[in-house]
């Protein structure tokens, strides 16, 4: 392990014990802050209880088939339109109109329609999550050098040969970085819906338990779902550099870049 | 002027689509559906809404949390930043522990700071302030750990003091990724501020939206969309315009020099 990594770990242990001396010492005195140690024990008493893990299965297969969802859409729409110029402009104008709007808008149009339901968090989640792949698909494809049309031309393939055999593998690494921004926002907006619209998974338990005066088990739901959002983005860093060898840089920052 | 703010937008031709969906909509949608409601209703619902009087403290009291927390996050994060970015060792003892609160959803803030600090208007305030400051705080430091060395060592040979060159090299060197920061904090400052509203109750357009959809008034709940709509969408135009003169003023700085 070298210097950085050890560095690291040393401030997360200062920060846990810099915590835990604060709120014994009553240094900082709120009625629901709870000690990591006072966490950690409600961590364990989750993972004996055992319905956490149901709990995580529901949000994550919700943020994971919205993101699918998601992507499908995106990327069938972002290769639209990158790869016609007269598509880009008679559509360009209404995809940015929609896009600022925030997915969380629609929660209350959701449970109109779907009640409380999964629905409600798929529409939730799939809405603000096909922005990134879209637009990142459709500047990936709007940029492909001419060079590779020529190809494509040269060799007489067909438009949708082209397209899965020439212009995608260019384009890969920009779909990347939309699939990779859209995940993390997919869990953020799963946790987010849960909140208020569909009453199951992580981000109705982390309410649940606010609600119940339990912040211990509060504090043990973000945990988990802090892990969960490390977990997710390691697998599909992974898998990416598993599909794309030396394509795949990493982004800066997280949400950015849209 | 009017040239320098469509430079910021695609042609008008593309809203095409858009128009045609709400016009398709118009004429399909004959009687008062429970569901989808046509988009003349929603203007009926959003104009009585307004002469009842509820409209408009709604959207003060939105806007004005959302301008309050945005800009009191955005100097958070750019002070907090430019202080874990200037130094080495802090940025390496900080480096796991940001990165797990980045993996955090923003949206998990606020039963936290309910149970916390309790139900109060500078608890949103904060709430979206915290949320906002962090996308703001990961760009300034990636902004500062990626200014090249040379401008340090001009900075030495000058014998220029802390302040001196932290004023003169680091702070122009890092508005490019600030503003990075801000872009992506504003989307997530207006979901932050929707989602407080619908979870507290706080006065503000998110709760005329719940009570909309507690009331069944669909129409009330897509012409408050709409409006939602429309202000992000403004306020995306606004941050745009005020970006472009900045970074005039402060260009990025890609070059092969570190």
């Amino acid at each position: 392990m070298n210097r950085e990594t050890l560095r690291g770990i040393g401030g997360v242990l200062i920060f846990l014990a810099a915590w835990e001396a604060a709120v014994r010492t009553r240094l900082i005195d709120f009625d629901y802050l709870p000690a990591p140690s006072v966490i950690a024990a409600a961590l364990v008493e989750m993972a004996e209880d055992g319905e956490v893990f149901e709990e995580i299965v529901h949000t994550l297969r919700a943020a994971l088939a919205g993101w699918l969802i998601a992507i499908v859409i995106g990327v069938v729409a972002g290769a639209a339109l990158g790869l016609s110029p007269r598509a880009r402009k008679y559509c360009l104008a209404s995809v940015e109109a929609l896009r600022p709007l925030p997915g969380i808008a629609f929660v209350p149009v959701a449970i109109l329609v779907f009640g409380f339901s999964l629905e409600t968090e798929l529409v939730v989640v799939v809405i603000p999550t096909v922005w990134p792949i879209l637009v990142n698909t459709m500047g990936g494809f709007a940029a492909i050098p001419s060079r590779l049309h020529d190809v494509a031309r040269s060799f007489r393939m067909s438009p949708a040969a082209a397209t899965l055999t020439v212009f995608a593998p260019a384009t890969a690494p920009a779909i990347l970085v939309g699939l990779r921004l859209s995940m993390t926002l997919a869990l953020v907006m799963a946790v987010a819906v849960e909140m208020i619209g569909n009453p199951a998974g992580l981000g109705y338990a982390v309410v649940r338990e606010a609600a119940a005066l339990r912040p211990d088990l509060m504090f043990a739901y973000v945990f988990i779902i802090g892990v969960l959002g490390i977990v997710l983005n390691a697998a599909l860093i992974g898998a990416a550099k598993l599909v794309l060898p030396g394509e795949f840089k990493r982004p800066r920052a997280e949400w950015s870049r849209t | 002027m009017i040239r320098r703010l469509t430079q910021f937008m695609p042609p008008a031709r593309g809203l095409a689509p858009l128009v045609l969906l709400l016009a398709v909509w118009e004429m399909v949608q004959r009687g008062a559906s429970p569901n989808f409601p046509r988009p003349s209703l929603w203007w009926t619902a959003i104009v009585n809404l307004a002469s009842s009087g509820a409209l408009r403290p709604a959207v003060e009291a939105t806007l004005w949390t959302f301008v309050a927390g945005l800009a009191l996050g955005c100097a958070a994060g750019f002070a907090l930043g430019l202080l874990i970015g200037t130094s080495v060792a802090v940025r390496q003892w900080s480096s796991l522990l940001l990165e797990f609160l980045r993996a955090l959803p923003p949206p998990v803030t606020i039963p936290i700071a309910v149970l916390i600090a309790g139900y109060s208007p500078s608890m949103k305030i904060a709430v979206i302030a915290i949320t906002a400051s962090w996308p703001v705080l990961l760009n300034t430091v990636a902004g500062v750990a990626n200014i090249r060395s040379l401008l340090f060592d001009v900075a030495r040979s000058l014998r220029l003091s802390r302040a001196e060159s932290l004023w003169t090299i680091v702070i122009p060197a890092t508005i490019p990724d600030f503003l990075l920061g801000v872009r992506v904090a504003l989307s997530i400052a207006i979901i932050t501020t929707l989602l407080v509203e619908m979870f507290t109750g706080l006065p503000g357009i998110g709760v005329l939206m719940i009570l909309g959809q507690r009331a069944y008034d669909s129409a009330q709940v897509f012409g408050l969309l709409a409006i939602v709509g429309v202000l992000a969408f403004l306020l995306g135009l606004i941050f745009a315009i005020v970006e472009g003169v900045v970074l005039r003023r402060w260009p990025p700085r890609h070059g092969a020099l570190r």
